[in-house]
C-alpha cells in the first residue's frame, strides 16, 4: 500500500528507507491507523528522521492524498520549473523559516502549488526586467520570489528572470545539497578526526586500577591494597590557523565552517587564529584580523607538543612568501620573509600539518603550494586526507 | 505484539500538556515497539514527556542520563570486582565468592531489561555521547539482549521497555541509528499552548498574570541577538518567581518593568542584551 507515496517521497529527495516503509506497513496491518490524520502522523514519525524534511513531507502528503498537483499544466517547461522550484524551496528549511518570518500565517498555509502558482503568475505577468518593488520577480524588492530581495530566503531566480534560468538555479541548489561532492558533513569529519586524541591521566586519583590492586593484594599475601589511578582525559592541545582572507578561499567556506564547528565542539583545548594567504609576524585571534594580534614569536611559549594545523589553499603570488616585505597588507612590514616564519613554526611544533581545501591533483601547478609542501606535510580536506593528517599528527616522531 | 500491553494508551498526564499528535506518535511507537527519538530546543519538555508517559500509564520509569565519557557497558551492567575481592579476603558476606553472578549489578538499560513489568526507559541527551556509544546501543536495543562477558550469560528482555530517546541536536546522529527510531521534533509551543502549559503548572494563576507573563515572554524571545533564548522551562521558573514575590504587581509587568531577568537569560552577554532592550519597553 502507498508504494507510490513512498516513491514520491524519494523522488523529491526525502531520504526514506525501505525498512521504515515496511515498519509503516506493519503499523497499517496492525490496525493502528484508522484515519488519514492517523496515517499522516504515523507516517511522518516512522518515515521521516529529521525535522528538516517535515515540510517536504507535508507537501508530498498533500499532493498524494488531497490530489494537489505538484506541476503546473501550463507547459512542460513550466511544470519542470515548478517542480524544481518546489524542491529547491523545500530542500532549504532555513529558507522556509526565514520566509515564514516575514508572513508566518499566510505562508505556512501556502501549499506548494500556491507558491508555484504565485511564482508562475509573476512570471507570466512580467514582461520586462524589474528590480525593486513588492511584486515582480527581479533583483531587490520584497516579493518572495526573485533574488537579493527583502525576502532573504525567497526563491532565487537567476539574473534573467525567465523560467529556464529558474530551473537552472533551482536545480543547482537542489543538487548541491545531495550530491556526493557535497562538503564533508560534521559526522564524516568526526569519524576522520576521531584519532586526534591524546588520552593522558588527569585529575584526582579516583579510579581503581583493578589489575594493579589484585597484584598488590597478592604480593601482600592476601591483605587488600587498593590502588587508585587518575582517569584518562583527552588533553590534546590544538592550534588551528585558518586562512580566511581574500577571494581565493571563498569556494571553501562551507567546508571550513564544518571543520571549524567540529573542532570547536570536539577539542577541549583549541586555539583558533586567522591569517591571510600566509603567515608573517602576527596571527589574529579575531576573524577580521584587526583587533587581536598574536605575535608569532610568542608561540614558542606554548607547549611544543601542541598540534599545529594550518588551513589554507597555499596559493598566492610567489613574492608573498619569498620576499622580505612580501605581505600584500601594507602594515605588515616585518623584514622577515614568510618562508622563514613558516619554517620557524614547523620547527617549533613538531606535530604540524597544512590542510589544503584544493584537490591534491591541482597542487603541483601552483608554485607556492610546492614551496609550502616542503615545509609542512600537506593534506587534502577529504575523508582520506583528514584521516592521514590525524595519523601523521598522532605519530610518535 | 503483546495484546494486553497494547491496551495501555497514553492520553494525558497531570503536569504535562500533551498535543494530540505527540500522543499518537507515542502510542504508535509503543505498539510498534520502536524507540522514539525526540528532538527540539532545550527546555521544551522532551524529558518531561517520559515522566508524563510513566505517570499516565503507571509504568516505572528508568532514566539513563548519558554522559560524554560513557561507554555502553556502563549503561548495561557493572561487575563489582572490589566487593568480590573484599569478600574473598574477609569471607564474612552472605555472597558466594565463586559465583561471579552475585557481583554483577545491572545498570540502567540492564534494569529495564530484567524488570518484571514493562518499564519506560528514558535515554536522555544521547547526543552527548560519541557515535560509538550510539551505534553499540543500537544493536542492544534492536536485539533486546546483551551479553555479560564475565559470566558468559545473555540477558534478554522480559518485557520490551518503551524507549524514549532525547537529543538536543548538537551533533548529528548516525543514519543507521535514526533508521531504527521513530522521530518527532517538538516545536516551540505557540502562545495559546504556552498559556495552557503555564496553567497546568500553576492551576491557581490569575488570568492577568497569565496573559501578561506569556505575552512578555514571547516578546523577550524575539530578541535576535540573544544566544540562548528562554524556553518553557525558564518561563515556568520565572512565573514561579513572580508569584513568590509579594511585592510584585502585574501592572508593572504590563508597563514594561520586568523583574528577575536572570531567570530567563542565563548567559551574561544575553542578560546584558535583554536588560538593554527591556529598558526600551518602558518608553
Amino acid at each position: 500500500m502507498f508504494t507510490e507515496f513512498f516513491y514520491t517521497l524519494r523522488q523529491v529527495g526525502v531520504p526514506v528507507s525501505p525498512t521504515s516503509f515496511l515498519t509503516l506497513q506493519k503499523a497499517l496491518s496492525g490496525g493502528l491507523i484508522n484515519s488519514v490524520d492517523d496515517f499522516y502522523i504515523s507516517a511522518r514519525a516512522i518515515l521521516i528522521k529529521s525535522e528538516r524534511y517535515f515540510d517536504l513531507f507535508d507537501q508530498v502528503f498533500a499532493h498524494y492524498f488531497k490530489g494537489i498537483e505538484l506541476a503546473d499544466p501550463a507547459g512542460v517547461d513550466l511544470a519542470e520549473a515548478a517542480r524544481a522550484l518546489l524542491d529547491s524551496w523545500l530542500s532549504d528549511p532555513q529558507a522556509i523559516a526565514n520566509a515564514l518570518g516575514v508572513d508566518e500565517e499566510s505562508l505556512s498555509k501556502m501549499s506548494p502549488e500556491e507558491l508555484i502558482e504565485y511564482f508562475l503568475e509573476r512570471l507570466k505577468e512580467q514582461t520586462e526586467a524589474h528590480h525593486g518593488g513588492g511584486k515582480w520577480i527581479g533583483t531587490g524588492g520584497t516579493s518572495p520570489v526573485g533574488h537579493s530581495g527583502y525576502h532573504p530566503g525567497g526563491m532565487r531566480v537567476g539574473g534573467r528572470s525567465r523560467n529556464k534560468s529558474a530551473v537552472k538555479v533551482a536545480m543547482d541548489r537542489r543538487y548541491r545539497d545531495y550530491s556526493q561532492q557535497a562538503p564533508l558533513t560534521r559526522h564524516h569529519m568526526g569519524e576522520a578526526l576521531k584519532r586526534l586524541r591524546n588520552m593522558v591521566p588527569f585529575g584526582p586519583k579516583d579510579k581503581v586500577d583493578v589489575d594493579e590492586t589484585i597484584y598488590r593484594t597478592m604480593k601482600n599475601g592476601g591483605e587488600i591494597e587498593l590502588i587508585f589511578n587518575r582517569s584518562l582525559r583527552d588533553k590534546l592541545k590544538i592550534i588551528l590557523a585558518i586562512d580566511n582572507g581574500g577571494w581565493s578561499m571563498d569556494p571553501y567556506i562551507d567546508i571550513l565552517q564544518s571543520l571549524f564547528d567540529y573542532s570547536r565542539s570536539q577539542f577541549k583545548d583549541l586555539k583558533v587564529y586567522f591569517f591571510h594567504n600566509t603567515i608573517y609576524d602576527y596571527l589574529w585571534a579575531d576573524p577580521q584580523r584587526r583587533s587581536k594580534p598574536h605575535s608569532v614569536d610568542e608561540l614558542v611559549k606554548i607547549d611544543p607538543e601542541t598540534r599545529f594545523i594550518i588551513v589554507g589553499d597555499a596559493s598566492m603570488a610567489p613574492y608573498e612568501i619569498m620576499a622580505t616585505d612580501g605581505s600584500i597588507h601594507i602594515e605588515e612590514r616585518s623584514g622577515k620573509p614568510s618562508l622563514e616564519r613558516l619554517r620557524f613554526l614547523s620547527s617549533t611544533f613538531r606535530h604540524s600539518a597544512w590542510l589544503n581545501p584544493k584537490p591534491a591533483d591541482e597542487w603541483p601547478y601552483t608554485r607556492t603550494v610546492n614551496v609550502i609542501r616542503q615545509i609542512f606535510p600537506m593534506f587534502e580536506i577529504t575523508l582520506d586526507g583528514l584521516d592521514k593528517m590525524a595519523t601523521h599528527l598522532m605519530s610518535k616522531n | 505484539m503483546n495484546v494486553e500491553e497494547d491496551k495501555k494508551i497514553f492520553s494525558e498526564a497531570s503536569q504535562y500538556v500533551l498535543d494530540k499528535e505527540l500522543a499518537k506518535i507515542v502510542n504508535i511507537s509503543m505498539s510498534l515497539e520502536m524507540p522514539l527519538l525526540l528532538k527540539g530546543e532545550p527546555g521544551t519538555g522532551k524529558t518531561m514527556l517520559a515522566y508524563a508517559i510513566a505517570e499516565s500509564l503507571k509504568m516505572p520509569l528508568i532514566v539513563l542520563n548519558v554522559k560524554s565519557s560513557m561507554k555502553l557497558i556502563d549503561a548495561l551492567y557493572q561487575y563489582d570486582t572490589l566487593t568480590r575481592l573484599n569478600d574473598s579476603r574477609f569471607g564474612d558476606s552472605t555472597r558466594n565468592v565463586s559465583n561471579i553472578e552475585e557481583y554483577i549489578k545491572m545498570a540502567k538499560i540492564g534494569q529495564a531489561f530484567v524488570a518484571n513489568e514493562r518499564t519506560i526507559l528514558l535515554i536522555d541527551e544521547i547526543d552527548k555521547a560519541d557515535t560509538d556509544f550510539q551505534d553499540d546501543m543500537l544493536d542492544v536495543l534492536d536485539q533486546m539482549e546483551f551479553d555479560i562477558l564475565e559470566i558468559d550469560k545473555t540477558i534478554k528482555t522480559k518485557h520490551r521497555p518503551v524507549i524514549i530517546i532525547t537529543s538536543n541536536a548538537k551533533k548529528d546522529l548516525s543514519d543507521p541509528f535514526l533508521g531504527r527510531c521513530n522521530f518527532h521534533h517538538i516545536a516551540f509551543p505557540e502562545p495559546d499552548m504556552m498559556r495552557e502549559i503555564v496553567q497546568v503548572h500553576f492551576p491557581s494563576i490569575s488570568q492577568d498574570l497569565l496573559e501578561a507573563s506569556v505575552n512578555t515572554f514571547y516578546r523577550l524571545r524575539n530578541f535576535n541577538e540573544v544566544e540562548k533564548k528562554p524556553a518553557t522551562r525558564e518561563l515556568i521558573n520565572w512565573v514561579r518567581a513572580l508569584r513568590a514575590d509579594p511585592d510584585f504587581k502585574v501592572k508593572e509587568l504590563i508597563k514594561g518593568n520586568i523583574p528577575y531577568l536572570g531567570i530567563l537569560f542565563k548567559k551574561s552577554p544575553d542578560y546584558a542584551v535583554a536588560q538593554k532592550s527591556v529598558s526600551r519597553f518602558r518608553l
